[in-house]
This record gives structure tokens, C-alpha cells and sequence, in this order.
């Protein structure tokens, strides 16, 4: 019963013409301008203090990293901690230096399996420009040319304190962009 | 105000080698240097196997450490040296005895030593592909280190250029 008045009402409001159209549009443009701002703040609130790195080590800076992840430095307070469980959990790529022109395709590769919003960070003086070895044959002249980086932590290796900086710059990028 | 170095004398070990290698290849080898635990001759590439043969039954060299490569491009020859160690005997450990063979460029053709030494296999494989030598009678010549999608020249030949953000230099 309520299916067939639901099938007369149907093309009668349209044939209303544009009137009642233009008054759902902008209840539609009210509403949708009072919650842009609640609902962005709680999305990158929540996106902001889960970001997840993928278990992704190929050069020396990933001591560091681990020296960021130990208690004495302990990044998880600010809510960063290393998933070792799958790659569909993470949001957050850390480059860990050098990267060989042998490990681009898999790190792009793991880069397109991770679940968007993501983001990348450049760690250490290889995976910005190369570093020391900017001109061998086999390293990359940098990360940024396989996957889009947000932030860049230079150094050689970068100090475990600029590597919280670097997140903490992150998370006032996220805390900034808006969503759609 | 600097003397100079003494002359070194050499242990019996490398005095042996010496000796040996004089009297029972004569032409086929030509010494370039001796030192203390470090001999390098140079060989022609058809008596290749014949000196590796040698250095295994005579000598007593008994593994392959290593093969190594250069390229000359000013004499259009590439140099393979393959370096001969030993394990079991116990005076010639310190001791590495390196063959030199020099091929032209154009044609870089060397007879592969993996029947006399097994231990050759990867680092013939490695100098295959870092230099474009082609190692005859090598069972499994193919790619080792370079990337899968690798289509430029060989990355050890001085002719080699970086792709990329240096190309413009």
C-alpha cells in the first residue's frame, strides 16, 4: 500500500516544477554548511592521532625508527604506533632511507595496497635526494619520484626528536585538510 | 726527508708459486707483480683453463674467492681476474693468487672456470652482467642483482650514464 502512494507521489513532485526543487537544494546547502565544519573536525581528529606505519625497513634510518618507537622517546603517545598486522590497517608510510631501483616497484606496490587517506614521509638524506650515493646506477634520486611525500625529515640519519617533529608537522597538516 | 721502503723480502710460500708457475707454464703466464700475499699473473684467455687447472692440482688453491672485472676503454679491452684462495692449506691461507685475462670490448668472450672451480658460478653470473662479459660454457647466465625491467648497457662499462636528474650535467 504505502509502495504504490509512494510511486503516485513520485513523478507528482516533480512535476511540481522548479520551486520545490530549489527549496530541498537549499535546505540540502544549510545543512550541508552546518555540518561541513563538525564532521571535518571529527574525521581528521580521528585520522589524527591513528596514523599507522607500515613495517616497511630498507635502510639504516629504520634504527632510528625504532629508537622512536622504544620507550624513550615513545611516539605512541602521540598516537603512532607500527602495525605489524596488514598493510589494510596503515595509513602512513615511512621511507626508511635508501631506496634501490630494485625496491620501487614494491614500494609503490605496498604504497597502492594501503587504504586511502594516506600519507608518506621521507626519512633521511637517501630517500630525499639519494645522499651519498646520488649518483650510483642502482639507488633512486629520490623517494618522491615512486610515491607522493608530505613531509621530509633531512639528516643522515635525522635525530629521533626530528622525527617527532616531522609527525607532529603531519598531523597539523591533517588537522588542516579539509574532507570531501 | 722520507727514506725509502725497504725491500721486502718474500715468504718461501710466494717464492714457491713462483718458482712453480716459471718453470711449469713458462710462456703461457706472465707474472705483473708479486708481494706477500698477493700474486697477480696475466694469461691469455685460450689458456685460461689450463692455468685454473694448475693452480688447483699444483698449487693448491682450492676455491674461487672471487672474480672481478675492469674496463679499459682507452685500450678497447675489458680485464676478468679471477682471485684463487685456499681453505685446507694452512701456509697458503693468507696468500691469493689473482689470473688476469684481457679481452677485447668489441667481442668479451671468456671460457667460464665453473667446471674447474664450482664456486665461480655467482660471481661469473655478477661480472655478466655488470660488464656484458659472456662466460663460455656457463650453465645459467642470467639475471642476478640489476632490477628485473633493467634495459640500459652494463652499469661497470665506463661508457655508462646515469638517467635521470644528472643528465642534464
Amino acid at each position: 500500500m504505502t509502495e504504490q502512494v509512494a510511486a503516485k507521489k513520485g513523478p507528482a513532485a516533480a512535476r511540481d516544477g522548479p520551486g520545490l526543487n530549489v527549496l530541498v537544494g537549499t535546505v540540502k546547502n544549510v545543512i550541508r554548511e552546518a555540518l561541513t565544519d563538525p564532521v571535518t573536525y571529527l574525521a581528521n581528529w580521528g585520522r589524527l592521532y591513528s596514523l599507522w606505519p607500515v613495517h616497511l625497513e630498507t635502510a639504516c634510518c629504520s634504527i632510528e625508527f625504532g629508537a622512536v618507537s622504544g620507550p624513550r622517546f615513545d611516539c605512541e603517545r602521540y598516537g603512532i604506533l607500527e602495525a605489524f598486522g596488514s598493510l589494510r590497517q596503515c595509513d602512513l608510510v615511512v621511507v626508511h632511507g635508501t631506496v634501490t631501483r630494485k625496491m620501487a616497484p614494491r614500494l609503490r606496490w605496498i604504497y597502492d595496497q594501503m587504504p586511502e587517506p594516506k600519507y608518506c614521509i621521507a626519512m633521511g638524506a637517501c630517500s630525499i635526494t639519494g645522499g651519498v650515493y646520488f649518483d650510483s646506477y642502482n639507488v633512486l634520486p629520490g623517494v618522491d619520484q615512486v610515491v607522493p611525500v608530505d613531509v621530509y625529515v633531512p639528516g643522515c640519519p635525522p635525530r629521533p626528536e626530528e622525527l617527532i617533529d616531522a609527525f607532529l608537522l603531519l598531523q597539523d597538516k591533517i588537522r588542516k585538510q579539509s574532507i570531501r | 726527508m722520507s727514506s725509502p721502503p725497504a725491500k721486502i723480502e718474500l715468504p718461501n710460500e710466494e717464492k714457491a708459486i713462483l718458482d712453480s708457475v716459471a718453470s711449469k707454464l713458462g710462456d703461457k703466464v706472465k707474472v705483473l707483480f708479486a708481494k706477500p700475499n698477493r700474486i697477480k699473473i696475466s694469461t691469455r684467455t685460450d689458456n685460461l683453463v689450463d692455468v685454473a687447472k694448475f693452480a688447483r692440482d699444483e698449487l693448491h688453491f682450492d676455491q674461487c674467492a672471487n672474480v672481478t672485472g675492469t674496463d679499459f676503454p682507452k685500450d678497447k679491452q675489458i680485464e676478468v681476474t679471477y682471485h684463487f684462495g685456499s681453505i685446507d692449506d694452512a701456509g697458503l691461507r693468507r696468500v691469493i693468487l689473482a689470473v688476469a685475462c684481457r679481452v677485447p670490448s668489441t667481442a668479451p668472450e671468456v671460457p667460464s672456470l665453473i667446471d674447474v672451480y664450482p664456486s665461480a658460478n655467482l660471481h661469473e653470473r655478477e661480472q655478466a652482467e655488470m660488464l656484458g662479459v659472456i662466460f663460455k660454457g656457463h650453465p645459467n647466465l642470467t639475471r642476478l642483482l640489476l632490477p628485473e625491467d633493467w634495459t640500459d648497457i652494463p652499469p661497470m662499462l665506463k661508457a655508462y650514464r646515469l638517467p635521470g636528474r644528472l643528465e642534464s650535467e
